[in-house]
């Protein structure tokens, strides 16, 4: 029976080999954030402020009647390095147009944070999230997630995943509307 | 059209020379012929040495009728970028992979010359030219890096901004290349071992070298990315867990493994078994890892190109697994010994928690960069992985494996008598304590440093007390330099490389000091005990890129961080500026501008004055040790690898 060990084991691992070739060779590539359906889509967008990287104060009841893009990110993770320089890029190009992008630091420490944020994020601000506070009243368990949030104060796209400035300028399209 | 044609011409030869090495060394093993092995590496190395050669012409003189160099250089390219051109992008890669492989197999049956007949080498050549064959394969069909590039291109792209800005993409990619390539070596002869049946003689032990030397330049290769990461992607961070290292990362732990086990199988006959399987594994690892980066299913920072390969490489994956397996299960349980580790505290004991280590390390980061796969199958949503969920691993896992390494060394084979390692260890064990006590009065508090300075102290100890033992033994013989050539030495020497490394790694780490600071043209202040000064913008247009530079001193020495935009591209990055010696590091970026911005993409922050800047200053002590760690970890596996040859021994 003992001598018998190699010859289970091979057949258990080449089962599990399998399965798992089969998995990941079937898995589609990457591409943009999956537009998911929250329960907060055409709720009114739960309330939320804190205190910037740089220290300043930032609450969302300040920016009543603008669209606003709130991004949860954190310095570890890796599509977030991927959707920085979107996010940037589209602050920069809405930035007269009422349209505010405010990111909220994800499980993160601050030294990391603000590392990240200097090189990557820099042309909006960053918000802290001391215990996940802000992420457990948006739902949210995995960064990037992005919400938007109409002039109206209602979410209207919860989008997971790095997203690509087509489709952030996609969505905007649509909540003009 | 000539270049495209002269270029598929010489991948044609080299996959015939591949197939050609296949086929004769089959009848050659079938029919006790000669097996011509060395003349078609020769030709394979040939016909992938003219493509390449057709490559570096094209992309060196611009010549944008290849599709490659249309997308991968530009005009304005400079010479070293556009010979690195050639593996910024997945089908220029496959020629750097096919190149290394060619060249090893060469290589290694050339060392084997006078045992061409021996089926093991045959079997294992077998095996090389196979995979050789796959690859060029690869760039005939699905991945053709000399596609003809019909429309007539001025300028061209040039390469990724991230992979024109440091000068480390000349070394980085290369060195990780030949670890990957090279652990098809030891692959082929766990093969060509299991097909034979005779994994009991001196072979395995002669795999070690080959391993050892692709180890190194794996070991070598990662640090050097983690080098160009530190310097090039501004928040000085080294290591991300980005499934990408991971892929580079998975076989090097398998192959610390291997390396280790090996010796217990050389001294003791054991763990046959279990080493075939951990070098088929480390092979299997480096093509997932290559299927990883390739096939664009994890989201990366090193996406520069996804691709069509990835049912390919996944197919070779499976091939690989279910080949090595296959032999595993019908002959696995005829090779196994017939003895066991008889104690558990004994070196062979101490060896299987090492694996046990490495290989629960391996799996533990392999199910951290699937998950996010599995988790999108099972939700439908993606999720990520990172340094929280790695990280609360991979640090006691470290502090473990320290502690193996300060013990290991000097414990006995077989079974360890308690008052002769204590006789051993003493010193050693005082010694360290005596560190940390230091230490600990001179103000560090940080518990977690104190047990890691603790055990990577007494590894350097048992690692230097080895050392002293080969040297006295050499001397005693009359001949000091036989001690370089000396089974232990190298290891040893990478033993003390890593401690330096992790030294480099908790200290710098745990000690990081970061602050912003607000300067006007012509202001100094002082930063965590730094005198830094802000002297004025510069504005450096040249035809490679256009970047707005700040001069700044940080004691004495000029640092110009930047924001730089890439022609052609259209990307911006920001360049940070590092100043560093031996006791710490000063990392600078150019965080904001005041006034309107009209100066730089850097964040522009209206309540600043005009004229004024925020740097970003961040001051990590002994950061520079980390490099200096990993070259002697580099050294020693080099030392390992020109060991003394390994006697045959009666058996």
């Amino acid at each position: 029976m003992k001598r018998r060990t190699v010859l289970v084991t091979s057949l258990v691992v080449l089962a599990v080999v399998v399965a798992f070739s089969v998995f990941l060779g079937t898995r589609q590539p990457v591409t943009d954030a999956t537009d998911i359906t929250s329960p907060l889509l055409g709720q009114p967008a739960p309330n939320f402020s804190g205190t910037e990287l740089d220290g300043a104060h930032w609450s969302l009841r300040n920016d009543l009647g603008h669209v606003v893009v709130v991004n949860f990110w954190a310095s570890w993770c890796g599509p977030c390095v991927v959707e920085a320089p979107n996010l940037s890029t589209f602050a920069w190009q809405e930035r007269h147009a009422n349209v505010d992008v405010i990111g909220v630091v994800f499980n993160d420490t601050l030294s990391a944070a603000q590392g990240f944020a200097a090189h990557y994020g820099s042309l909006y601000p960053s918000i802290l999230d001391p215990g996940g506070a802000i992420a457990n009243r948006y739902g949210v368990v995995s960064p990037p997630t992005t919400f938007v949030i109409n002039a109206k104060g209602r979410v209207v796209v919860t989008l997971v995943g790095p997203v690509r400035l087509s489709q952030l300028n996609a969505v905007l399209g649509r909540v003009r509307q | 059209m000539t270049l495209t044609w002269l270029g598929r011409s010489f991948l044609y030869v080299a996959f015939a020379g591949a197939l050609g090495g296949v086929a004769f060394q089959l009848r050659a093993l079938r029919t006790k012929r000669p097996s011509f092995a060395i003349p078609f590496a020769v030709l394979a190395l040939l016909g992938i040495a003219g493509a390449v050669g057709v490559m570096q012409y094209a992309l060196i003189t611009h010549d944008f009728a290849l599709a490659y160099v249309a997308e991968n250089n530009a005009t304005f390219t400079p010479l070293l970028y556009s010979i690195t051109g050639m593996w910024s992008a997945l089908e220029g890669s496959l020629l750097l992979w096919s190149l290394l492989l060619a060249a090893i197999t060469l290589g290694v049956l050339f060392y084997y010359r006078r045992e061409k007949t021996d089926a093991v080498v045959g079997w294992a050549a077998v095996v090389l030219f196979g995979v050789g064959a796959f690859f060029s394969a690869l760039m005939m069909f699905p991945a053709d890096p000399f596609l003809h590039n019909p429309a007539h291109v001025l300028q061209g792209q040039g390469p990724n901004a991230l992979l024109q800005d440091n000068p480390l993409v000349a070394a980085h990619p290369p060195l990780l290349y030949l670890g990957f390539v090279g652990f098809t070596v030891p692959f082929a002869f766990a093969i060509a071992m299991l097909i034979t049946g005779r994994v009991h003689e001196r072979w395995p032990l002669e795999q070690r070298r080959w391993t050892v030397l692709a180890w190194g330049a794996l070991s070598v290769g990662i640090i050097l990315g983690a080098w160009w990461s530190y310097q090039v992607l501004g928040w000085g961070g080294f290591w991300g867990w980005d499934p990408v290292e991971n892929a580079a990362l998975l076989p090097w732990l398998t192959a610390t493994a291997y390396i280790h086990s090996v010796i217990v199988q050389d001294r003791r006959g054991l763990f046959r078994v279990w080493n075939l399987s951990l070098a088929i594994s480390t092979f299997a690892l480096t093509v997932l890892g290559t299927f990883f980066t390739r096939s664009g299913v994890l989201e990366s920072v090193h996406s520069f190109s996804s691709s069509t390969l990835g049912p390919l490489l996944i197919g070779l994956f499976f091939f690989t697994v279910a080949l090595g397996v296959g032999l595993l299960a019908w002959r696995g349980d005829a090779l196994r010994s017939a003895v066991g580790v008889d104690q558990p505290f004994s070196r062979e004991g101490l060896f299987v928690a090492n694996n046990i280590l490495f290989v629960g390390f391996a799996v533990v980061v392999l199910l951290g960069t699937v998950f996010p796969l599995l988790y999108e199958a099972v939700n439908g949503t993606q999720v990520t992985v990172g340094t929280p969920y790695f990280a609360t691993i991979a640090a006691p896992l470290s502090v473990a494996l320290l502690a193996l390494m300060a013990l290991a060394p000097l414990v006995s084979w077989r079974s360890a008598s308690r008052e002769v390692l204590w006789n051993r260890i003493r010193l050693v064990a005082w010694a360290s304590l005596a560190v940390v006590a230091l230490l600990a009065t001179l103000g560090v508090r940080h518990l977690a440093v104190l047990v890691a300075v603790f055990f990577a102290a007494a590894a350097a100890g048992s690692a230097l007390r080895t050392l002293w033992g080969v040297l006295v033994a050499a001397r005693r013989r009359g001949r000091l330099l036989g001690a370089l050539r000396a089974p232990t030495t190298g290891g040893m020497v990478v033993h003390l490389g890593i401690v330096v490394l992790a030294i480099g790694i908790v200290v710098s780490t745990s000690y990081t000091q970061r602050s912003e600071v607000t300067l006007a043209s012509g202001q100094s202040t002082v930063v965590d005990s730094q005198f830094v000064t802000f002297k004025g913008f510069h504005v450096v247009k040249d035809p490679l890129e256009t970047a707005t530079q700040l001069a700044v001193e940080v004691d004495g020495h000029s640092l110009f961080p930047a924001v730089t935009t890439f022609n052609g591209r259209a990307t911006t990055v920001g360049t940070p500026a590092i100043d560093s010696n031996l006791l710490r590091d000063v990392y600078v970026t150019f965080d904001a501008v005041g006034g309107n911005g009209t100066t730089s993409g850097a964040q522009v922050q209206n309540n600043l004055p005009a004229g004024s800047v925020v740097l970003g200053v961040t001051v990590e002590p002994l950061l520079a040790w980390l490099w200096i760690g990993g070259l002697m970890v580099g050294l020693g596996a080099g030392v390992s690898f020109l060991r003394r040859r390994h006697v045959e021994e009666p058996t």
